[in-house]
């Protein structure tokens, strides 16, 4: 039985003001309740632009684009209530403690002080956080300042979350917690659509994955399947070399 | 309204962790109304109370060098010295004082001064009452000598250099009138052959009443408190700009501005709380200021602040300058790229209006052009508003173009963000 789509995208085309060249050039995807998607690709291919657009930050010239049935054009404000963002930026205000960050974001959620206050213990204490909740973030490390970002993302409990490169620079140990605590997330019905460079942690962690590059979508499927289909790749890091090349892409 | 005073909470936490932005916010100001109305002080007090040093020497040591001396002194608006301590005043010493910067002012009044215009009197009298004709030379054959030489500071102010001039001008008259008076009542005499009874009188017939033009009841005067605290309450409050827009730009960089803009409604009503909040700073910056003005500056000596009768009107001036100072760094820090940016322009644009606006220079002593450009700038709204209560005690209905002027600007600033804001998106 086919898995019900989520996010549906046809014919997606952005190019921004002022360049000949399309960011996004007619992408298609679907990708289906419960699914954790990777979306990866070199810098520049269009993973950020996408995502930019499904979270309403920036406008599509051209194509279709649905996220839980609702047009992201005329529904936008049905989309912002079932998803989260996690962004490649630590998104927190850096003179406040965990708490009052989460009790700030929470409460613009719309979280009541019951169940901001449930989440926020249960959600600190799973990422290891419980007993500096109350210390400035400055004072944080990377990987402390990692996770409660993605805690600042799912406090609400969003039906799609957005994680836009949720491990870079960050220490293994806070790396397992992070994608753990986000298998637990997907495994009570989360669909995470999340973009990385890293694609051992990719194919571990994806159950499908698209490869973009140029605006275009090159392969998308199972990360397994895609590795079995493609002659001499043992992993994805090598199909992904194979797919995009070698040369080095600065921009 | 919950999502409001949650944003509020939030700001508010985030500016009393900052502890440089809260010196920039209230002590910066209260420190710039002490320096800049303490040094114009001087500008604003009575002539007495800031005498002007003056050198004097008499070497005329007649009427009219007498009648000059007398006149300084007592005119109370110079401080002259006639002596030296340890040297000889003359001509060559006194142009060196000068020159020197010791003093800012030197009079000499040379030998037969008083001479010269005794004999001019003389030869105008006596050509008033003969029939011959005497011609513009003495017929008492002295060479007419007698001069007043003044020597000035380059660096003294024009105005000091006018007032030193009109009032040696008028002791001289004083001095010419009198003389002339005694020649014509003695020559009267002779020629009815009769007593002098004429008395001189240098007193005019008509009395010069001052007074400061307005159409309210006010007892308040001009003067450097009146002046400067609302002058730079003004530019501070506009300072609140380089926070807000600091403010913004770190919320944007950070991407939490990104979250925001994902929950809906919330990004509005985190503009409208930072909004809100540098409001009551402004608010409470200005109250700093005004007491300031009224118990701290009076102890080093000037003129206690009044604040004029209308005082719901001070509160509605006070803000509307703080929503224009609050919309102007809502546009500032939405388009600013960087914190450098917004800092730097904010800072330099505050000045150029403060400039524009008169709190630096007045506005009736720029250039015709300078005025209509003052016109457009929001400290000039701010300023007049407040001067009109200040001054010439106004109340609500005479600061309402002001307070209209700075609603609309803050209006525009918002939408102009607002504008940025969606074209960004696309």
């Amino acid at each position: 039985m086919p898995l019900e789509p989520i996010i549906q995208i046809e014919n997606l085309t952005k190019t921004y003001r002022g360049s000949d060249v399309p960011a996004l050039n007619n992408i298609s995807l679907t990708i289906s309740k419960g699914e954790i998607f990777g979306l990866l690709g070199p810098n520049g291919a269009g993973k950020t632009t996408t995502l930019s657009i499904l979270c309403g930050f920036l406008r599509k010239d051209f194509g279709v684009v649905k996220i839980n049935g609702f047009s992201i054009e005329k529904e936008s404000n049905e989309i912002k209530k079932i998803v989260g963002l996690v962004p490649q930026e630590i998104a927190l205000y850096e003179t406040l403690t965990p708490l009052e960050n989460l009790r700030f974001f929470g409460k613009m959620y719309g979280l009541d002080n019951d169940k901001l206050r449930q989440r926020t213990d249960e959600c600190l204490t799973l990422m290891g956080l419980d007993k500096s909740r109350n210390k400035l973030i400055k004072t944080f490390s990377g990987g402390m300042k990692r996770r409660l970002n993605l805690i600042a993302g799912i406090l609400h409990e969003p039906k799609i979350l957005f994680l836009d490169e949720p491990t870079v620079g960050v220490d293994v140990q806070s790396r397992n917690v992070i994608l753990e605590h986000l298998n637990e997330i997907n495994k009570k019905g989360t669909t995470i659509i999340y973009t990385s460079h890293y694609m051992e942690e990719a194919e571990q962690f994806c159950t499908s994955i698209a490869i973009i590059d140029s605006g275009e979508i090159i392969v998308n499927g199972n990360p397994g399947e895609l590795i079995r289909q493609n002659e001499g790749c043992t992993s994805l890091e090598t199909l992904y070399l194979l797919l995009t090349g070698r040369k080095l892409r600065d921009n | 309204m919950k999502r409001l005073i949650t944003s509020i909470h939030k700001e508010f936490l985030i500016l009393i962790r900052d502890k440089a932005g809260l010196a920039i916010l209230f002590l910066m100001p209260v420190f710039l109304i002490f320096v800049m109305t303490l040094i114009q002080d001087n500008t604003f007090r009575e002539l007495d109370e800031t005498q002007i040093n003056i050198l004097f020497l008499d070497l005329d040591g007649d009427s009219l060098g007498v009648g000059i001396e007398q006149g300084l002194k007592s005119s109370g608006f110079f401080a002259v010295t006639t002596k030296m301590e340890n040297a000889e005043l003359n001509q060559e010493s006194m142009n060196r004082l000068v020159v020197e910067g010791k003093y800012q002012i030197g009079i000499v009044v040379t030998a037969g001064a008083t001479e010269t215009i005794r004999n001019k009197a003389k030869s105008v009298i006596e050509q008033q009452f003969s029939d011959e004709d005497i011609g513009n030379e003495s017929k008492h054959g002295l060479k007419e000598s007698g001069k007043i030489i003044v020597y000035f500071d380059p660096v003294i102010k024009n105005s000091y250099k006018q007032t030193v001039m009109m009032a040696l001008q008028n002791f001289t008259n004083n001095v010419e009138a009198k003389i002339n008076f005694e020649y014509f009542a003695k020559e009267i005499s002779d020629q009815l052959s009769t007593e002098n009874k004429l008395k001189f009188n240098s007193e005019g017939g008509v009395e010069i009443e001052e007074q400061y033009a307005t159409g309210k009841l006010t007892e308040t005067f001009p003067n450097s408190v009146q002046h400067n605290v609302p002058a730079w309450a003004v530019f501070a409050m506009f300072f609140i700009i380089i926070p807000l827009t600091g403010n913004i730009i770190k919320e944007r960089d950070s991407g939490s501005v990104l979250r925001l803009k994902l929950i809906p409604g919330s990004y509005l009503v985190s503009m409208m709380a930072k909004v809100s909040l540098y409001i009551v700073v402004c608010l409470i910056q200005f109250v700093l200021m005004l007491i300031v003005g009224m118990y701290i500056l009076p102890i080093l000596g000037t003129p206690v602040l009044s604040l004029g009768p209308h005082k719901f009107a001070l509160v509605c001036m006070a803000l509307a300058v703080a929503l224009a100072a609050a919309g102007y760094g809502v546009m500032l820090g939405t388009i600013a790229g960087t914190h450098d940016q917004a800092a730097s322009f904010g800072a330099v644009s505050v000045i150029i209006l403060a400039a524009l606006g008169g709190i630096w220079v007045p506005v009736f002593i720029m250039p015709g052009i300078m005025q209509t450009i003052s016109l457009f700038s929001p400290l000039n709204w701010g300023l007049e508003g407040f001067y009109e209560l200040f001054l010439r005690g106004g109340g609500f209905t005479d600061i309402l173009l002001q307070i209209g002027l700075l609603v609309s600007f803050s209006i525009v600033m918002i939408l102009i963000a607002y504008q940025y804001q969606r074209i960004k998106r696309i």
